[in-house]
């Protein structure tokens, strides 16, 4: 079986400080309006008493990615190792894979009028480093690894995430402990 | 060359890299995917830098530079606090360094108030401050008029140069005090002696963490780490909070606590660890002063029905508390700032500070009352200390209190204030009561402001004067909660014609003397990185075990023994024990035990509390007008439980006009059970295109404590009373 390179989100760790979402713009260098990692809360009564817990989403590196299937001139490559990468350079700016994709991963660049979306960092990988999300979660709350290797203690879904069989989405997710209001 | 708008942004401050380079190169960080020819003729470097805003975590950050540019800005793993990651702030830095709204020059408006800018040049800036300074000093034979309002918007060591153009011209007004922390400092100098807390790295070692009002999910990310480690270890953490902030999400145990009674907590929870027997005798004779009497006042005022009336937290959950606290130990309690912004705050930290002390927490690895901690702060100020002008009319310089600015400085006689010089502060913005402020700036001949970019206060300004970011200007700075020391390189040059304010110091000396010699003490001239050097004495230099000031530049330093505060049991109080009584408590007109102290109450027309707490994308006014933070958030809310929200039929998202006897201000609701719900919340920040202020309602009510430590008693910021109504 080929490797499925993804993103486990730790939610038990997540303080939702947005350090990772920012820590990929800054890397990224992405344009103000756009944003390949997002910071959700998760809706406050999901596990019956109110709390503030988070988690924190970018592409899913899809084993069947609906962006790849949309797209007409073949922008998109599920490299061996599992990543979704989106070649600039073949993207004209149709934006079918935007409406594709069921967790809103590709963003529109209206200057560059070009989509774009995380690609796992994979040069910062193919340099020995983490992702720049990663490398910047102050809990480390967020990492990389063949999902093909995780078993049934992580979840595929948190409340919110929409329907993970769609496109085999390969996130994993460690689910939040919650907090006992006295 | 095909540059895109960023690219040419950020290119345009390389001056001279790019030229004989290629357009790919110079695109390379833009290009998605593209592979890049010939990356080896570009010169790429990584700095030392550190994050210099109000905050615990003061981050050890590398930033790489690829032909001048700033390219990325990450965390140093050297420093083992903030280990190598930086917070969602630190990581906006590239876009605060090469915002397009950075102001560029420095600018004269025609018209307080107006928006009417024009360009000037540095030149005519110095000159038109010199001459008003000059002016001032002629009309009123003194240049105690000038009002310096000055904090925390950088503390990097060199900014202190902003005090140091202020002493080098004569003795001058300043504003006095700190806005956020005093009265818990004062209370900490009452029982301890001084603010001192553990190492934070060693928060793992607990096996008990009471986080009690501080919210390090949003304030304090790093901490967060040693939390779960904590966790991980087997320790349980519990917060205790008026608001299930994003720190509780992570608890075991959350307490929600009503606002501004976390005295009658503590007092409770000793009430029962002292009718329980669970207090640790020795220790208290060997380390204290005056337990019998704190023991006393337990048993003659103190009972848990009472707490529990107080608090709303049940007489099962207080004991309970008060049992696990008292029983596993270590036992750490984090006492954060928020719970001290109340007229009874600074009794409330002695409260808990007492509660640590009579379980025997004080001195534990792993235990604690802990604050803050100023120990690591010994510089010479180099850039600060400079003697008044030969000749100079008085004998010190005058204060105002800075938590009363707008009052003081309209109030001020013999002579009046004329003119104002704010750095590093936000006051139209940040300051209580902002009606008042603007009719202070208003009544002022000049104000010339130094900031990086056009907010609230640099509007009501006459001259304004561009500073340099952290990446522009060499310094070196620590941390008041961790010990880590770190330099700050100069890396990359600074932008536009911004200037560090030791150089805007400087230039203005020059100016100051060409016009009349004699009038400015500050130097004229002199190498930045040489003046980090002039920072260090030996008693620092031994601190952090260094040798010489230069070894800095291998990487960030810890100071050494600061892992468990009060370990050897010599306190800085007069009794040099922990004083449970304290005489100089009692000289500040505070009674000499930390006795509960009423909490304010709402009123009929304002039934509702309204708490402002720090906001997580911002400190202050600081990062949440970038556009990049924008894109994460772009408009505040009010925060409302349903309930009462449904008293004044309010649904999600109405804007609400949430006001009290001296302003308003309006803002989409948040509908959430998160909070209280005779409580509501908004968070204080600053949004470039909205006109959003909570200070519209916040007076300017002393808190109990801080004159002590501070010279003026803190702000109580969260005993504000509103009511609502849909708009």
């Amino acid at each position: 079986m080929g490797r499925k390179m993804g993103f486990v989100v730790d939610s038990n760790r997540c303080i939702g400080c947005h350090s990772c979402s920012m820590a990929c713009k800054n890397y990224n260098q992405l344009n103000p309006d756009i944003t390949w990692r997002t910071v959700y809360d998760i809706k406050e009564d999901t596990y019956g008493q109110p709390t503030r817990i988070t988690m924190s989403l970018a592409c899913n590196h899809c084993d069947i990615p609906a962006c790849k299937e949309a797209c007409p001139t073949n922008a998109y490559e599920k490299r061996e190792d599992g990543i979704v990468i989106h070649h600039e350079e073949r993207c004209i700016g149709c934006g079918m894979c935007v409406y594709a994709c069921p967790y809103n991963v590709p963003q529109f660049d209206k200057e560059k009028k070009k989509v774009g979306k995380c690609h796992l960092c994979y040069e910062r990988l193919d340099n020995g480093q983490s992702p720049a999300c990663v490398s910047s979660c102050p809990t480390q709350a967020i990492y990389h690894i063949d999902t093909t290797s995780l078993g049934d203690e992580f979840a595929k879904s948190l409340p919110g995430f929409p329907d993970p069989e769609i496109t085999k989405s390969t996130t994993r997710f460690i689910k939040p402990s919650i907090v006992r209001k006295l | 060359m095909k540059l895109k708008r960023r690219t040419f942004l950020k290119g345009a401050a390389a001056t001279g890299a790019l030229v004989g380079l290629g357009a790919t190169q110079t695109e390379f960080p833009f290009q998605g995917l593209m592979k890049v020819d010939g990356s080896d003729q570009t010169t790429k470097k990584v700095f030392q830098n550190a994050c210099p805003r109000n905050c615990y975590d003061t981050c050890s950050m590398l930033t790489t530079v690829e032909d001048g540019v700033i390219q990325f800005v990450e965390g140093n793993p050297q420093n083992t606090y903030t280990n190598g990651t930086i917070c969602v702030k630190g990581n906006v830095y590239p876009r605060t360094v090469y915002s397009p709204d950075r102001i560029k020059y420095p600018m004269r408006q025609k018209g307080r108030g107006s928006g009417n800018w024009e360009r000037i040049s540095w030149d005519e800036a110095y000159t038109e401050i010199a001459e008003n300074i000059l002016k001032i000093k002629k009309e009123y034979g003194s240049t105690l008029p000038i009002c310096l309002n000055k904090y925390s918007g950088n503390f990097e060591i060199m900014h202190y140069g902003i005090e140091g153009t202020m002493s080098s011209i004569g003795y001058t007004t300043r504003a006095t005090g700190t806005p956020c922390w005093p009265a818990g400092i004062d209370a900490q100098t009452f029982d301890f002696g001084t603010i001192l807390n553990s190492d934070p790295e060693k928060m793992q070692k607990s096996k008990y963490i009471i986080l009690w009002g501080v919210n390090p999910a949003w304030t304090a990310v790093h901490s967060m780490n040693f939390i779960e480690a904590a966790k991980a270890n087997g320790a349980k953490v519990v917060v205790i909070d008026p608001i299930l902030t994003n720190t509780a999400g992570k608890a075991h145990d959350f307490i929600q606590i009503k606002s501004s009674t976390d005295g009658a907590l503590a007092l409770g929870m000793a009430k029962y660890i002292l009718d329980n027997g669970l207090f640790d005798q020795q220790w208290l004779e060997k380390n204290s002063k005056g337990y019998r009497e704190f023991f006393g006042y337990l048993d003659n005022n103190i009972t848990l029905e009472w707490a529990a009336e107080k608090t709303g937290v049940s007489v099962d959950v207080i004991e309970n508390l008060a049992r696990e606290y008292a029983t596993t130990k270590p036992a750490n309690i984090w006492i954060g700032y928020g719970m001290q912004r109340h007229t009874n705050g600074g009794q409330n930290v002695r409260a808990i500070d007492a509660l640590a002390a009579i379980t025997g927490n004080v001195g534990l690895e792993g235990g604690g009352a802990n604050y803050a901690q100023l120990d690591s702060w010994g510089f010479n100020y180099h850039a600060m200390i400079h003697p008044p002008p030969e000749g100079s009319e008085g004998e010190a310089n005058r204060p105002v209190n800075m938590n009363n600015f707008a009052a003081d400085v309209l109030a001020a006689e013999d002579p009046p204030i004329k003119m104002m010089w704010i750095a590093g502060r936000n006051p139209v913005q940040q300051d209580p009561e902002t009606t008042l402020i603007k009719k202070a700036f208003h009544a002022m001949d000049f104000v010339v402001t130094a900031d990086l970019f056009m907010n609230k206060t640099v509007e009501l300004s006459d001259i304004v004067l561009p500073v340099t970011t952290p990446f522009e200007t060499p310094g070196v700075n620590v941390s008041y909660w961790h010990y880590w020391m770190t330099l700050n390189e100069q890396a990359i040059k600074p932008l536009h014609e911004s200037k560090s304010d030791v150089e805007i110091a400087m230039g203005l000396s020059e100016k100051m003397n060409e016009l009349e010699p004699g009038s400015c003490t500050y130097p004229t001239s002199g190498d930045l990185n040489e003046w980090v050097g002039k920072e260090f004495n030996e008693t620092i230099l031994e601190q952090f075990g260094m040798n010489t000031w230069e070894e800095i530049k291998d990487g960030p330093v810890k100071m050494k023994n600061m892992e468990v505060a009060w370990k050897d049991g010599k306190f800085r109080t007069p009794s040099e024990k922990y004083e449970f009584y304290s005489e100089e408590a009692e000289q500040f007109g505070h009674h000499p035990l930390p006795v509960y102290v009423e909490e304010m109450k709402s009123t009929e027309d304002h039934p509702y509390r309204c708490i402002t707490p720090h906001w997580k994308l911002s400190i202050h006014s600081q990062f949440q007008d970038l556009d990049w933070m924008e894109a994460i958030n772009d408009k505040p809310y009010v925060e409302i439980h349903p309930e009462l929200a449904a008293r004044h039929h309010i649904k999600a998202d109405d804007l609400v006009k949430v006001y009290n006897e001296i302003g308003y201000v309006t803002v989409p609701a948040k509908l959430t059970r998160t909070v209280q719900v005779e409580e509501v919340v908004i968070y204080e920040t600053w949004y470039k295109n909205l006109n959003y202020n909570v200070n519209y309602t916040v007076k300017a009510i002393p808190a109990d404590m801080g004159e002590k430590a501070t010279g003026m008693p803190g702000i109580a910021f969260h005993d504000n009373f509103v009511n609502l109504e849909k708009v």
